[in-house]
């Protein structure tokens, strides 16, 4: 009897690896001339949940020439099975090994997945290292937001795509293939691949580093290969594919619902935020393609809840007059509309108001900071008064729970920044209580996270606070968050003292890495799998200090890790919101009208795009 | 509002489906078809599907049983061809029928199950042994199996009184076991249990695990093996 459906029932969620979903693609093995497949690295509830991953899925089979599979990280109960009985990672269309496929795609979403990448390559009998794999190997690709600084994952990766991957996906395949009936060797198509714009080839590159140990160059050893890769963006996000049939996971994914991306990009400038950096600048969909789109998703997927996505979508020019259409046109059919995330301010209780005629869960809002004055240093818009008249207009339209977003850590922060988050949160309650909140019902959750600078933010060059600094602020914060009907959450900060080294971390990294999966961390995005001792332990075995890396303070001289890799925003912007940040002062929006001259439009040969604008 | 009763089975992937993934699955399914399902009032709405006995995930169903209303008449053949094309793989559609809507619900009717498990046997054995392993275990005065309550405590159950057949027979180095259970909301034998049971009581021994079918649901007091139409 077949092996996968020997070990399915010994499993939990087997509905996780059984394939078959609604709108999977399963094309002829033996007639597509390229095989892609595209790794989540965790688990299939969560990658299921990305819409790149839709996109891109779309893209590829929609070519005569190449299929693109899917493959998640099996859970460790999984994983340990398919050990136990010689079964190799397989995707989910064919069930074909992973290795039988001529490329394997990553995304890397966020640092402390990358354990999961070493894991899962290991589970496909696919050798860690990029030179350790022969040509018998896929070809192993990565893109998403952490390409914009590879260093720590260049060891492994034959392939980075910077930027866009609807954008470049089509012309590396081209480029695969061309090499491919040309019989070159791997080595050879990744040397075509890095002429391509957007594609970095690390092997192609050699590091060097100053006596002390700090990094000092990346320079390409062949010619022809760029310095400087620039990131590549669509230019066209209205007219780009947008997957209209997507895969429909059957068991319960954590985002269960249609996609409908209105927008890219976000321009209100968060210093901290690397998202607002590189998929700048902002493009927005039309309403009659979000409306079309919307009506082709209802009838090919089933669902009952549409989420308008975007890094803001209360930004989007037209939000109302669509959440309207679309509230008009499908609520008859029980249709939902819902918001990712909401800007603390009064539209945004208007737009929810709008959407949640329902269901009347919590509301979400994101102050960042405790006073005015660290607000205005990471440049977040909001003002006490917005927040105080959105949650005051929540609790009067009959929300019972509201959630506040704080980061604790930034650059500049006082004891004063710390008892901000404290009296806002009571301030907030209190408001509840005065708008007739009954007391049993009435719930303000604090959640409190740690500043970790990223790579392309005005906040680069500044050092995470140390672990133990963060560790008693939390203490600090649990000990006065505990009046009746507030709750405090926090992340570990052991965590994100990680996630910090590798945010900003080197190739050298690479090492840590390897001990890492070699000591069993694995799902490290997950509380009850992140263990601070191995990967002390495994820092400890490379001989590197993580504190080097993560709680370090550069120049704005030094040269950077990343400074190869070129997010389109010049470094001279970042040093200039780094010096506004220090002297609190503010940037606008480049919304507004006025260009704050980050310097990417020119660089990039593009422009904003605001529908309705063309009126 | 009219109500179909539908045969399907649960076979390929989406025999790992869920419970609640199973109505997610047929509500999607039933949206992608154009069905206008109803759906129950008050504070959190749901769609009018009910099934009538929930099967074990990984458990192959040859013939199960839904009962789903729709706010407005649709001809059962249109139904079914709608619904049969927005399934996905591994739920096939047998048959739909509009029923009366005063019929009992499903899960108030159905009252016995047939199974079968299919494993391949780590020894060679006799079918003469294997007929009085069966004879022997069916002789016992009671079959107790570990249960546990919902507040987790571990107590003995006697699954005997909810067997109403069980055979097995062997094909080369395939064991077979067949039997008819106890389903419902009125006592419910899981086969797994009965299984668990009978390979502890006998000794015997298979590679792997059992490959586990439904194969029909039964209403209460009818003899003649009717199903639940």
């Amino acid at each position: 009897m077949d092996l996968l459906q020997q070990i399915l029932p010994l499993v939990k969620k087997p509905a996780r690896y059984a394939g078959g979903e609604w709108n999977a693609v399963h094309k002829d093995w033996e007639k597509t001339e390229l095989k892609t497949v595209f790794a989540f690295p965790d688990v299939y509830e969560v990658g299921m949940s990305y819409l790149g991953m839709q996109i891109l899925y779309n893209i590829v089979n929609s070519r005569p020439d190449a299929l693109m599979e899917r493959v998640f990280t099996p859970w460790p109960d999984m994983a340990e099975k398919m050990r136990e009985n010689g079964l190799s990672l397989f995707a989910l269309e064919s069930l074909r090994p992973v290795k039988d496929f001529d490329i394997l795609a990553f995304t890397l979403q966020y640092e402390m997945s990358f354990s999961n990448i070493l894991y899962m390559l290991d589970l496909a009998g696919i050798p860690l290292r990029s030179e350790q794999r022969k040509e018998e190997y896929p070809l192993v690709i990565a893109g998403g937001p952490c390409a914009f600084n590879p260093e720590p994952m260049a060891d492994f990766i034959d392939i980075f795509v910077i930027g866009e991957g609807e954008e470049v996906i089509s012309e590396l395949l081209d480029v695969v293939l061309a090499g491919r009936r040309k019989m070159l060797a791997k080595e050879e198509i990744m040397y075509e691949a890095a002429k391509i714009a957007g594609i970095y080839v690390p092997a192609l590159y050699q590091v060097f580093y100053r006596e002390d140990g700090a990094f000092q160059e990346i320079r390409p050893v062949r010619a022809e290969v760029p310095g400087k890769v620039t990131k590549r963006v669509v230019k066209d996000f209205d007219g780009t594919p947008f997957p209209v049939k997507p895969v429909v996971p059957a068991t319960e994914a954590v985002h269960d619902r249609m996609m409908i991306e209105v927008l890219r990009g976000c321009t209100r400038g968060c210093r901290f935020c690397q998202a607002g950096m590189i998929y700048r600048p902002v493009r927005e969909k039309k309403p009659e393609t979000v409306l079309r789109q919307t009506a082709e998703l209802v009838k090919n997927t089933g669902y009952d809840e549409i989420s308008l996505t975007s890094l803001s979508t209360s930004d989007y020019s037209p939000v109302l007059e669509v959440i309207r259409a679309i509230v008009d046109e499908h609520s008859g059919r029980g249709i939902n509309v819902s918001l990712p995330s909401l800007r603390a301010d009064h539209f945004s209780v208007e737009l929810a108001k709008e959407v949640q005629r329902v269901r009347r869960s919590s509301l979400t809002f994101a102050p960042e900071a405790g006073t005015q004055r660290l607000r205005d240093v990471i440049n977040k818009g909001i003002t006490e008064n917005d927040l105080m008249e959105a949650a005051g207009a929540a609790f009067r339209e009959g929300w019972h729970a509201v959630k506040l977003y704080f980061m604790i850590g930034l650059p500049t922060e006082t004891d004063e920044d710390l008892e901000g988050i404290v009296r806002l949160a009571r301030e907030v309650l209190a408001l509840g209580r005065k708008n007739g909140v009954s007391r049993g019902r009435l719930k303000v959750t604090v959640s409190v996270s740690s500043f970790v600078p990223k790579a392309h933010t005005a906040f680069q060059w500044e050092p995470q606070a140390p672990n133990e600094s963060l560790k008693r602020k939390q203490d600090d914060l649990s000990s006065k968050i505990r009046d009746r009907g507030l709750t405090l959450n926090y992340h570990d900060a052991n965590l994100s003292f990680v996630e910090a080294a590798f945010a900003r971390g080197d190739r050298r990294l690479g090492t840590v890495l390897v001990k890492a999966f070699e000591l069993g961390c694995r799902f490290d995005g997950w509380s009850e799998y992140f263990s601070i001792k191995l990967w002390l332990e495994a820092f400890r075995l490379a001989g590197i200090d993580p504190k080097w890396y993560a709680n370090r303070g550069y120049n704005y001289e030094d040269p950077l890790p990343w400074d190869h890799i070129d997010s389109g925003v010049s470094k001279q912007y970042l040093i200039l919101e780094h010096k506004r940040a220090k002297e609190g002062i503010v940037t606008v929006d480049c919304r507004t009208g006025f260009c704050p001259g980050c310097g990417l439009c020119p660089a990039l040969e593009i422009e904003p795009y605001y529908a309705g604008s063309e009126n | 509002m009219p109500r179909y009763r539908v045969m399907y089975a649960k076979e390929g992937p989406a025999r790992y489906l869920s419970h609640l993934d199973l109505i997610r699955t047929f509500d999607r399914a039933a949206r992608r078809a154009g069905l206008p399902v109803a759906f129950s009032q008050g504070f959190n709405p749901h769609p009018k599907l009910f099934f009538a006995a929930p099967l074990a995930v990984g458990t192959i169903g040859d013939a199960e049983f839904a009962d789903m209303e729709l706010t407005g008449d649709v001809p059962a053949g249109i139904v079914a061809k709608a619904l049969s094309d927005a399934m996905p793989e591994g739920l096939r559609l047998i048959e739909i029928r509009l029923v009366p809507d005063n019929l009992p619900a499903l899960m108030a009717v159905v009252d016995r199950a047939a199974y079968s498990a299919r494993a391949v046997l780590d020894d060679s054995l006799e079918r003469e042994t294997l007929e009085k392993a069966a004879a022997d275990f069916l002789a016992m005065p009671e079959i107790l199996v570990e249960r546990r309550s919902k507040t987790g405590e571990k107590r003995m159950f006697d699954i005997k009184p909810g067997i109403f057949a069980m055979s097995a027979w062997i094909n080369n180095d395939i064991i077979v076991l067949l039997a008819e259970l106890k389903t419902g909301s009125s006592g419910n034998i899981r086969f797994e249990e009965l299984i668990a049971a009978f390979m502890k009581c006998s000794g015997l021994r298979v590679r792997g695990n059992f490959e586990m079918r439904r194969k029909a649901l039964y209403p209460n007091g009818k003899k003649d093996q009717e199903m639940l139409w």
